[in-house]
């Protein structure tokens, strides 16, 4: 009775993380369980059907799965929910997707009652064609991605083994002069290409990009990366430069303002989700090469529109990037079944104690609205509560004090209300990045911003993502989207570059107590407390009250 | 016993039985002791009884049973060769190969023999072994009742009836000589049957489409339909005999002919070794047993936290008894299992004596004392508690949900649920459990077929009643049984436990003590971690894990408990009276981990509003802008009747009500006004108190009211009138002749139909008023005085004088009719 692994009756894992065995036993679980949190003492792991399916996909048997609980598991597992997992496991590969000399795609059983209720289902009917012979029917090439998403919410999961095109040739090599991808990289890199699709989740500051170059170098192909905005673009292709046998002319920027497509292209989402007429006229941009890869970065963030074409695509590579798969809206799981499972999963702490992204300290600064801002909130309208307690007077003094005490450390500034960042602009003497600064403002504040030139910038949401700032160490944050989780941890993410002192990162949430504010700093805190990052509480009083530094 | 004569009768038989061997025979069939017999003699009868014989064959296992059938075809007294000879065949090689059977047989008839003897079904010596009447009657073939053997009747008793003559016919049609009378004739047939070398060559002469046709009977069922005009090979076997008529229609193969085309064989499958139960997985058993710990111990704590769901009011009980379907629903909701589980554990719960009605008026299910002194034990003597109580239970939770004979849902804890037969099925399941080598987890369907060979009548095999499919009681228990053991931790992994072989053997003690060291050690810590959470790796001490439960909300479930900090559960702690200082001690005691900075914060900043708002009750409240004064009251003896707190230096609060408030303070000598809702002085003069709108009261008089002149003289007109009719002195009609006057006696008048008729019209004609007698459409009689008016269409249209107008009354209503002797007006 002496394991590291407790497995409760909801299917989750907990671990004990201070054990002998605690590693040990990750590696074994690490297959099949989803790591849902982990915090200092006991991360939990979560079993689910997608995870299980994903371990057979991988080559895992019901037998190894519950083997692993059994041998780590610090009391007896429960009898039925090893038979679960393994009926569970059982239902995978009943179905198999193939390639057919004769009718192209087509989807086999070796289960034919299965094959039955399935054709039954209305959601299948239309995504499948004749009828070949008793175990087998034809799909149409296009519904691919569609039909096993369908077939995994039917619970039926769809083995895959009609595999990938190769795309266009094209060499692409890592240039690893006087540096070489960290080991967790090359695991992930390994990882997907083992999988053939998957997504890659690493912290932010880990080096994403860097795993999306070495996915690269193995497809040896024409690439399309998809990202958030074009100053992520740029900062893809000065990395690519950089770091491959790449030169600036192989690799072309299709956004907004350029439309080049190269052997490897580096498109926004934005450009692809304009609309005119009813129709996506950038669409094409998917078929106008052969690509061998396709690359999602940030793939937390994937538009909706973007979905429905991903689910075209499924016979090319795909690989998704991102540091939270948190969606409020709750479509992780058709990330997972549209771009692949999910291939390599990095705790942020782990990652940390790695030193490759600086440890952060993490504050919630409580402010106590005055007694007139409180009543002006108590009768302010609901929906404009929450802007009426984030914006509120107190949180500027504080966010000055703020600035202040940490005087010549680079320091950005973030929030949601354009009003407040202004206001706190001018209050700061800080120029004030928001959506209609022109990029190349944007490009030309945050170069001064890297070279030191300024030390406090003060920023909207728009550089909530894959903004390169090294240098910043210090974020205090004034207000957000409501309780999103992952714009939380994408900000501070903007600190945890490692600092070439090793000095820790400073992430301050500024939060109006007794008020939704502090609601929704709850939700968004969510993600990183789960990941182990421990947010300490202090009074804006006594914050105020620390003597000034300069006096 | 050789020394003596063989035994005439079964009493003889019993009577030369040792002491020990006629306790065996009560011990296996108790229902011959209730009451206890007088002597051997009825003892003996008794047991040839048809109830208590059914009841013995009942508990047979199936080679017992097939040894009892076979005697029950063999001649009676029966050698024990012949009994071998029907099992085994008489060695005539039927193409089947059965050498292995024909030894196992061998070996196994002694032993089933034995069984049959100590059960007193057979008595006798080996030379001429008696099957008891009632159970020769019971197996042996007969139209109504087939045999399972598949064999038919005898020559003698297929033959019976049959006419001499045409016995005579078969005789000669088999190539036998005629005999002088019909006994000595079926003995000739019976003969030739019998004799293997005879009836083999009349066989061999037989045509090909006959042996088809015997084919087909050979293994039962013996009866053929024929029609009237059968065809040639039919003809021929019925002519010999071989197929001898039952009805006009049907046919049967007599049993000696099927016995030869059987190689001398009762059954066609004799089954003498018991199946074996096969293994479906070999655990260790070490294994084994810590699962069926962690599942015990599951156990416990769901019935703990089913009946502290129940500790507020449990839910109500129908009206025809048990739990309803929604309530069994929520009841599976917050156990966090499946409906057919919820309703096990709540039977268990029941069946252990921990949960019963409470017997209130609005009765409702709550756990019982015993329940209080059940959780004060130890975990292992919980378990042995409730692990007993399951095997004794007659109760079955398996058919919550299902219906009974008449169609009714069985409802959990509801009536119809004890099946008298599960514990003696619990028990044997468990006990072939036992029977394997620790560790080994048994395969269910061998267990099932293992149950149905040891009682073959009560467990008929599936395809025994093809269209339900539904599995017989006895199986469907025995599944119940191995997936009730697993959630009760009676095995572990589909494996009987050490700790539940002790408790088979009747050793609870040894039970518990096995189990004691598998169960976890209840702990005193949690672990703490910053995102608000709380694992408490393990099952936790009582005290500690109900306070905890108070001061956060549980996650998980299972191995450990997750517990979340929120506001709403730090408030729920708080309510319970704890201050933000206990918590802040109890977390630092209890956890193992320095108590992490935000949930400390999230105590202290809760704490910090709760309370912050204060609710009360008054009924009354003093204001006064001069503290001075509220001081003076409250240090003013008198106003301890008025029952003041202060509650701000210019509020004081009372309990007592406005008024009497008011009178108290004006009597020490203040002078209060009273205050509206709204915070105006009340000035009692303008605001005089009015009520509704009201309607005066109606006077109650004495007696009715007085009439007014309308219904006086209305009513001295009717009780005129109906004097007149009463006294009215009629004129010579039949039915006033001598005796008393009817209406003087409160008769109606009686007049015949055409009397009547007559009477009116006359009365119609001179305008006379007559005096009648009337039943209303109510069957209500009454007397009336009518000047009739016109006859006709059987109507009597008259003036009434008893109700002063017009009416119509039909003829035959009017009973009779007798002239007024004068004019009733005045």
């Amino acid at each position: 009775m002496t394991g590291p692994l407790i497995v409760q009756s909801d299917k989750t894992l907990l671990l004990e993380v201070d054990h002998d065995q605690a590693e040990a036993c990750r590696r074994a679980i690490a297959p099949f369980a989803e790591l849902e949190r982990a915090p200092e003492h006991i991360h939990t792991y979560r079993v689910t059907p997608l995870g299980l399916w994903n371990a057979r996909a991988a080559g895992h048997d019901a037998e190894q799965v519950v083997d692993a609980l059994v041998e780590y598991s610090r009391y007896p597992v429960p009898h039925a929910l090893l038979v679960d997992i393994a009926e569970t496991m059982a239902r995978y590969g009943r179905l198999t997707l193939s390639k057919h000399p004769v009718h192209g795609l087509v989807l086999t059983s070796n289960d034919r009652p299965v094959l039955e209720e399935i054709l039954r289902s209305k959601k299948v009917q239309p995504l499948v064609g004749a009828r070949i012979d008793a175990d087998t029917v034809a799909v149409h090439p296009s519904e691919r991605g569609q039909i096993k998403q369908t077939l995994l919410k039917l619970g039926w999961p769809a083995e895959d083994l009609a595999g990938y095109v190769d795309g266009e040739a094209h060499p692409i090599e890592l240039d690893q002069d006087g540096w070489s991808l960290r080991p967790y990289q090359k695991q992930a890199v390994e990882g997907f290409w083992h999988g053939g699709s998957g997504v890659v989740v690493l912290p932010c500051g880990a080096g994403k990009t860097l795993v999306g170059a070495g996915a690269m170098a193995e497809a040896k192909a024409t690439t399309l990366i998809l990202v958030t905005n074009t100053v992520s673009a740029r900062q893809w292709k000065h990395e690519l430069v950089k770091r491959t046998s790449l030169t600036e002319d192989e690799i072309g920027e299709y956004s907004g303002t350029r439309k080049e497509i190269r052997p490897v292209t580096i498109a926004t989402y934005q450009v692809l989700t304009t609309r005119r007429k009813g129709v996506y006229p950038h669409l094409e941009l998917f078929d106008s090469r052969d690509w061998g890869l396709v690359v999602y970065d940030e793939v937390h963030l994937l538009p909706a529109p973007v979905f429905k074409f991903t689910a075209d695509l499924q016979a090319r590579r795909r690989l998704g990037l991102t540091a939270t798969l948190v969606r409020e809206d709750g479509r992780e799981s058709d990330v997972f079944s549209l771009i692949g499972p999910k291939r390599f999963d990095a705790p942020w702490k782990e990652i940390e104690a790695q030193g490759y992204i600086a440890p952060a300290d993490c504050v919630e600064v409580r402010v106590n609205l005055t007694d007139s801002e409180r009543l002006a909130y108590a009768t302010a309208e609901t929906e404009e509560k929450y802007r009426f307690c984030a914006t509120t007077a107190t949180k500027r003094k504080v966010t000055e004090a703020l600035v202040r005490k940490h005087k010549g450390e680079q320091t950005l500034v973030i929030g949601q209300y354009i009003d407040q960042l202004d206001e706190l602009g001018e209050h700061l003497d800080a120029p004030v990045i928001k959506g209609e600064t022109s990029n190349a403002q944007r490009e030309k504040l945050f170069e001064a911003f890297r070279q030191g030139e300024i030390s406090v910038l003060v920023v909207s949401k728009v550089a909530n993502f894959s903004i390169d700032l090294p240098e910043a160490t210090v974020a205090i944050q004034v207000s957000g989207t409501f309780g999103s989780r992952q714009e939380e941890a994408q900000r501070l993410g903007r600190v945890l570059r490692p600092k070439a002192d090793g000095h820790e990162a400073r992430f301050y949430s500024v939060v109006a107590r007794d008020t939704v504010d502090q609601d929704f700093a709850a939700h968004r805190q969510r993600f990183l407390a789960e990941q182990g990052y421990a947010y300490r509480i202090v009074d804006a009083d006594e914050l105020l009250a620390e003597p000034d530094p300069e006096s | 016993m050789g020394t003596t004569t063989p035994p005439r009768t079964l009493a003889e038989a019993l009577r030369a039985r040792g002491d020990t061997s006629l306790a065996g025979l009560l011990r296996a069939r108790p229902d011959l002791l209730s009451p206890v017999p007088n002597d051997i003699t009825q003892l003996a009868t008794r047991a040839g009884t048809r109830a208590s014989v059914v009841r013995a064959l009942e508990h047979l296992d199936r080679f017992a049973l097939q040894t009892a059938q076979a005697l029950a075809v063999a001649p009676d007294p029966a050698p024990y060769a012949t009994l071998l000879a029907l099992l085994t065949g008489d060695g005539q090689d039927d193409g089947e190969g059965r050498d292995d059977t024909g030894a196992a047989i061998t070996a196994a008839l002694p032993g089933a023999l034995a069984t049959l003897r100590e059960q007193a079904l057979v008595w006798g010596e080996d030379e001429a072994l008696h099957l008891v009447r009632t159970a020769r009657e019971l197996l042996a073939p007969s139209p109504q009742h087939p045999s399972p053997t598949g064999l038919g009747p005898t020559v003698a008793e297929a033959t019976a009836g049959m006419s001499p003559g045409r016995l005579q016919e078969i005789l000669a049609a088999a190539g036998l000589p005629p005999t002088h009378d019909p006994v000595s004739a079926v003995a000739s047939l019976t003969e030739l049957f019998t004799d293997r070398t005879r009836m083999a060559a009349l066989l061999d002469t037989a045509p090909v489409e006959a042996l088809a046709v015997l084919d087909r009977l050979v293994w039962g069922p013996p009866y053929g339909e024929v029609t009237a005009n059968p065809a040639p090979p039919v003809r021929w076997l019925r002519d010999r005999g071989l197929l001898l008529p039952v009805s006009t229609r049907t046919v049967v193969l007599p049993r000696e002919a099927a016995l030869h085309l059987r190689a001398g064989r009762a059954h066609r499958v004799p089954e003498p070794v018991a199946p074996t139960v096969t293994a479906a997985a070999e655990r260790d058993p070490q294994a084994v047993d810590r699962a069926a710990a962690g599942q015990a111990f599951t156990a416990l704590s769901t019935i703990e936290e089913l009946l502290k769901l129940w500790n507020n009011g449990g839910p109500a009980i129908l009206r025809a008894g048990g739990l309803s379907v929604r309530e069994l629903k929520r009841t599976a909701n917050a156990l966090d299992v499946s409906e057919p589980i919820a309703a096990f554990w709540v039977e268990l719960a029941y069946a252990a004596g921990l949960l019963a009605p409470d017997g209130e008026a609005d009765e409702r299910y709550a756990a019982t004392p015993a329940y209080d002194d059940w959780l004060e034990l130890p975990a292992q003597d919980r378990w042995t508690r409730l692990a007993s109580s399951w095997l004794a239970a007659t109760r079955t939770a398996g058919l919550v949900g299902g219906q009974d004979a008449k169609g009714r849902a069985l409802s959990a804890l509801g009536p119809d649920l004890d099946r008298s037969a599960a514990p003696e099925v619990r028990r044997r399941v468990l006990a072939l459990f036992a029977a394997l080598p620790a560790g080994t987890a048994p395969d269910p369907q061998s267990l099932l077929t293992r149950l149905r060979w040891e009682r073959p009548l009560r467990t008929p095999a599936p395809g025994a009643s093809p269209a339900s499919g539904e599995a017989d009681l006895r199986s469907r228990i025995a599944l119940w049984t191995v997936n009730e053991a697993e959630l009760l931790g009676v095995t572990g992994r589909g494996a009987l436990s050490s700790q539940a072989r002790a408790l088979l053997d009747e050793a609870p003690r040894e039970a518990a003590a096995r189990l004691a060291p598998l169960i976890p050690e209840p702990l005193d810590h949690v672990l703490l971690q910053a995102d608000l959470t709380a694992v408490a790796p393990g099952p936790l001490e009582r005290p500690l894990a109900e306070t905890l439960s108070v001061l956060a909300d549980v996650e998980s479930k299972g191995g450990a408990t997750v517990y979340r900090f929120t506001p709403g559960s730090v408030r729920r702690a708080l309510d319970a009276g704890q201050a933000a200082s206990d918590l802040h001690a109890f977390l630092a005691t209890h956890s193992r981990t320095p108590v992490p900075q935000p949930l400390s914060y999230l105590i202290d900043d809760v704490a910090r509003r709760h309370g912050h708002l204060r609710i009360g009750a008054a009924s009354a409240y003093v204001r006064c802008d001069d503290e001075a004064v509220l001081n003076e009251i409250l240090a003013d003896k008198r106003s301890a009747a008025l029952r003041l707190r202060r509650l701000a230096p210019t509020v004081l609060a009372s309990q007592t009500d406005p008024a009497s408030l008011l009178d108290g303070l004006r009597e020490m000598g203040y002078a209060p006004a009273a205050e509206s809702a709204e915070g105006d002085v009340l000035i009692t003069r303008a605001g005089a108190r009015r009520t509704p709108p009201r309607t005066p009261p109606t006077p109650v008089p004495e007696g009715p009211p007085v009439p007014d002149s309308t219904l006086l003289s209305a009513a001295v007109r009717a009780i005129r009138a109906g004097d007149t009719a009463a006294r009215a002195v009629r004129v010579g009609t039949g039915s006033t002749q001598d005796g008393p006057d009817p209406a003087s006696a409160g008769e109606l008048p009686r007049t015949t139909p055409a009397e009547t008729l007559a009477t009116v019209q006359a009365a119609a004609m001179t305008g006379s008023a007559v005096w009648i007698g009337y039943v209303n459409a109510d069957g209500a009689a009454s007397q009336r005085v009518i000047a009739p008016v016109k006859v006709e269409g059987g109507f009597v249209t008259a003036y009434d004088h008893t109700a002063d107008e017009v009416r119509t009354y039909p003829l035959h209503r009017i009973t009779g009719v007798a002239e007024l002797a004068d004019d009733p007006s005045d």
